[in-house]
C-alpha cells in the first residue's frame, strides 16, 4: 500500500472483459516524486471505485485488498485499487509538496467539454 | 498496474508447458518527465496488441486470470488493455502510442486526441 496523488485518467476500448465500466486511475507515489520535476516517475494505475478527484491524495492497496475493495474477492483483471480518499495528513518531516491538496479538480479533458469548448 | 509501450516480441519454443500458445511481448513502462526506462518487462498478451502500442499491464493473479489458463501456470505478467488515451492532470496526455502523446503545455488548449 503506498500515499500517491491522482495525477490522470485512462481510457482503453479493448480491454479484458472485466474491466468494463471500471475507472482507472494514473496515480504517482508521493514519496517516488521527492522534488518537483523529479527525473524518473512511474505511475501507477489503479481502478477508483471510490471516485477520487484530479489532485487528490488517495491511499492505494495491491492484490487481495484491492479486490475486496472493488467489491469481492474474486478473479478480477486489476490488482491496484483507491482504498482511500485522504482527507487531511500529519507528516512534520515529509517534503512540502506532500502537503499540497488542491481538493480536487477534473480531467481537463471533461473541464473543456463542460465549458462547451 | 503498469501503462507501458510495446517493445518488442519474444518466442520461446522450450518453456514451461503451462504457457504453450501464450504469445510474449516485451514492454517498456510508462515514466513521466518524458526520460525512457531502461528497465523492461515480459507478459503475456492475450488482446493482440502490436510494437509502439501503449498497454495496460497486470500483474499476479489478475494476469493469470486474463490469460485465462486457470491459476496454476508459470507466468505473472500480463496485458489487461489496449489503452486508448491517458489524461493527465497537468495537460499532458499519453496517447495510444509514444509518438501521439502531447506534453504539458503552459497554455490548455481545447484541442482533443
Amino acid at each position: 500500500m503506498f500515499l500517491g496523488r491522482v495525477v490522470g485518467e485512462v481510457w482503453a476500448t479493448r480491454k479484458a472483459s472485466d474491466l468494463e465500466g471500471k475507472r482507472l486511475l494514473v496515480i504517482e507515489a508521493l514519496d517516488e516524486r521527492r522534488e518537483p520535476g523529479a527525473s524518473k516517475v512511474t505511475p501507477v494505475i489503479a481502478a477508483d471505485p471510490l471516485g477520487a478527484a484530479f489532485g487528490q491524495r488517495v491511499i492505494v492497496a495491491f492484490g487481495k485488498a484491492a479486490r475486496v475493495a472493488c467489491g469481492g474477492d474474486g478473479d478480477f483483471a486489476f490488482e491496484a485499487a483507491v482504498v482511500g480518499i485522504v482527507d487531511e495528513l500529519d507528516a512534520p518531516l515529509a517534503p512540502a509538496h506532500w502537503m499540497d491538496n488542491p481538493g480536487g479538480g477534473e480531467p481537463p479533458a471533461r473541464a473543456a467539454r463542460k465549458k462547451g469548448s | 498496474m503498469l501503462l507501458g509501450t510495446v517493445v518488442g516480441h519474444v518466442w520461446s519454443s522450450v518453456k514451461d508447458p503451462t504457457l504453450s500458445g501464450c504469445r510474449f511481448l516485451v514492454i517498456q513502462p510508462y515514466t513521466r518527465d518524458g526520460k525512457q526506462s531502461a528497465e523492461t518487462l515480459i507478459a503475456v498478451d492475450p488482446l493482440g496488441a502490436g510494437i509502439g502500442e501503449r498497454v495496460l499491464v497486470v500483474f499476479g493473479r489478475a494476469a493469470r486470470h486474463v490469460i485465462g489458463k486457470g491459476h496454476d501456470i508459470g507466468f505473472q505478467t500480463a496485458v489487461a488493455a489496449i489503452v486508448d488515451r491517458a489524461e493527465l492532470c497537468d495537460g499532458a496526455s499519453v496517447g495510444p502510442t509514444a509518438a501521439q502523446d502531447r506534453p504539458a503545455a503552459p497554455v490548455r488548449e481545447g484541442k482533443k486526441a
